[in-house]
């Protein structure tokens, strides 16, 4: 049985493409048959950051107008052959697709793929109506910061309007240093605020960058986010994976110091 | 042969002809038989009424009604003045009457989210909290049984006595009539956590901690 998801999280830049593509490398690092769709229309990164950008012949909006068959739209990915990005188009605007396109073209790739991600455009308007319209569930991504928590309420509020009710929380870019000061809010406050379900919490982690840059997600390394990233996984199939402690006090800077050092 | 008593109706209420030359206590027979054959008709019904032909005193008035109401089980909501009955008339008093009365108010469950928006004519009771961004607008009063953290605009129609209370007092705005309370700028965290209830004195929002003394000086519009 196939699974719609769609990433999202109304404010930008808060990690919607980066979770994005490390959910679904690691879906697919899981044996598991995975397409990535960007319906990001006139604003494509998701092939930036999965390396894929110069593979692009195709995009969605070709493969909704009919200019091209979707197995010639679909790029397989470098690393993994059970993965596959569908780009969305730059030179076009997110009126190019409409909501009822999106859900025929999900339901299309139902029959063939165990996971279909889909990365939603920051906002609420017509791209968000259209990476919505054929998801199953939702992957909710926010940072421990107001505006960002303001945003994704709202997200969430429209997706239970839509009829969207499996909802998951990723809070992203955490940071325990300013946590313990009492400078940012800590996971159960924004879960309070939210009252959704957490499936995962990453720290704010200089690799993540690093593996944007190089295009190559680093789900699954030994890195604090790899193992974050990894557990949502594992979580998204159903599994019972306890949370990292990301809390570890001395024990992380030390082996955050360490591997500084063996760099 | 001239009937004692007549009625007739319209859409919101019901006119009672009573004829000038008998006496009281004989009309007052007259209708409670009348309203006992034509209670079957009737049924539940909650109207408006009016008299016509004899001139009543208020005592009178009132033993009409009740002899109405005994022998039917129509609901009488209120005695327009046959001068000026008009159906126009009828209309305002039987709406202003079933808008505080038919419609007791509204239970809303779950968290209202930020641009989420619930509204009544009547009272609004939240089952959950009420985030940053929602509104809870209501013509009665408002209690939140959670976090209230958006905002909640209670008497809406320009109603001063109505109230609004939260067992997480935490408003970014409440408005109650025509007064305007926004949340203060330094707020201290401890004090948002306790159940407050915020009313309006003098044409100023005060918001309280729950208790006792406090819940005596509410009036129940």
């Amino acid at each position: 049985m196939s699974e719609v998801i769609v990433v999202t999280s109304g404010k930008g830049g808060v990690g919607k493409t980066t979770t994005s593509a490390n959910v679904g490398t690691g879906l697919a690092m899981l044996n598991k048959k995975v397409v990535l769709i960007d319906t990001d229309i006139g604003l494509r990164n998701l092939d930036v950051v999965m390396g894929l950008e110069n593979r692009i012949v195709y995009n969605l909006v070709d493969v909704v107008e009919g200019n091209c068959r979707m197995k010639q739209a679909l790029i397989k990915d470098k690393r993994y052959d059970n993965l596959f990005l569908l780009p969305s188009a730059q030179t076009r605007d997110k009126t190019a697709v409409s909501p009822e396109q999106m859900k025929k073209l999900t339901d299309e790739l139902r029959d063939e793929y165990d996971y279909i991600i889909l990365d939603c455009p920051a906002g609420i308007e017509q791209g968000f109506k259209n990476a919505i319209s054929g998801a199953d569930r939702a992957l909710i991504v926010t940072t421990p910061e107001v505006s960002a928590i303001r945003d994704a309420d709202r997200i969430i509020g429209l997706l239970e309007a839509n009829g969207i009710h499996k909802i998951d929380l990723i809070i992203n870019r955490i940071r325990m240093d300013l946590v313990r000061r009492g400078d940012m809010m800590s996971n159960e406050d924004v879960i309070e605020i939210l009252a959704v379900s957490l499936i995962g919490a990453v720290p704010d982690d200089e690799n993540i960058v690093i593996a944007s840059n190089q295009g190559e997600p680093l789900v699954g390394n030994s890195s604090m986010a790899g193992q974050a990233y990894m557990n949502i996984v594992r979580r998204v199939l159903g599994e019972e994976v306890p949370y990292l402690d990301l809390d570890s006090g001395t024990g992380f800077f030390s082996r955050l110091l360490k591997r500084m050092g063996l760099n | 042969m001239k009937q004692s008593v007549m009625i007739k109706g319209n859409t919101y209420g019901i006119t009672v002809v009573l004829d000038p030359e008998l006496p009281f206590s004989q009309l007052k027979e007259d209708v409670a038989a009348k309203f006992r054959e034509s209670s079957g008709f009737f049924k539940n019904a909650r109207m408006a009424l009016a008299f016509e032909g004899k001139k009543l005193s208020s005592a009178e008035q009132m033993e009409i009604v009740s002899a109405i109401t005994d022998n039917s089980s129509i609901q009488v909501l209120c005695v327009v003045d046959p001068d000026k009955e008009k159906e126009e008339l009828f209309r305002g008093k039987t709406e202003q009457a079933l808008s505080t009365d038919y419609n007791p108010g509204l239970f809303y469950k779950g968290t209202l989210r930020g641009g989420q928006v619930v509204e009544s004519e009547s009272n609004i009771v939240i089952l959950g909290d009420v985030n940053p961004g929602g509104k809870v607008i209501a013509r009665g009063n408002i209690i939140v049984l959670g976090a209230l953290k958006g905002n909640a605009y209670a008497g809406i129609s320009g109603n001063e006595n109505a109230f609004v209370a939260a067992l997480e007092m935490d408003a970014m705005q409440i408005r109650i009539g025509d007064a305007i309370a926004r949340c203060d700028d330094n707020r201290d965290e401890d004090e948002r956590s306790i159940p407050k209830i915020a009313f309006v004195e003098d044409g100023n929002i005060y918001v309280e901690t729950i208790c006792k003394e406090v819940l005596n000086d509410i009036k129940l519009i």
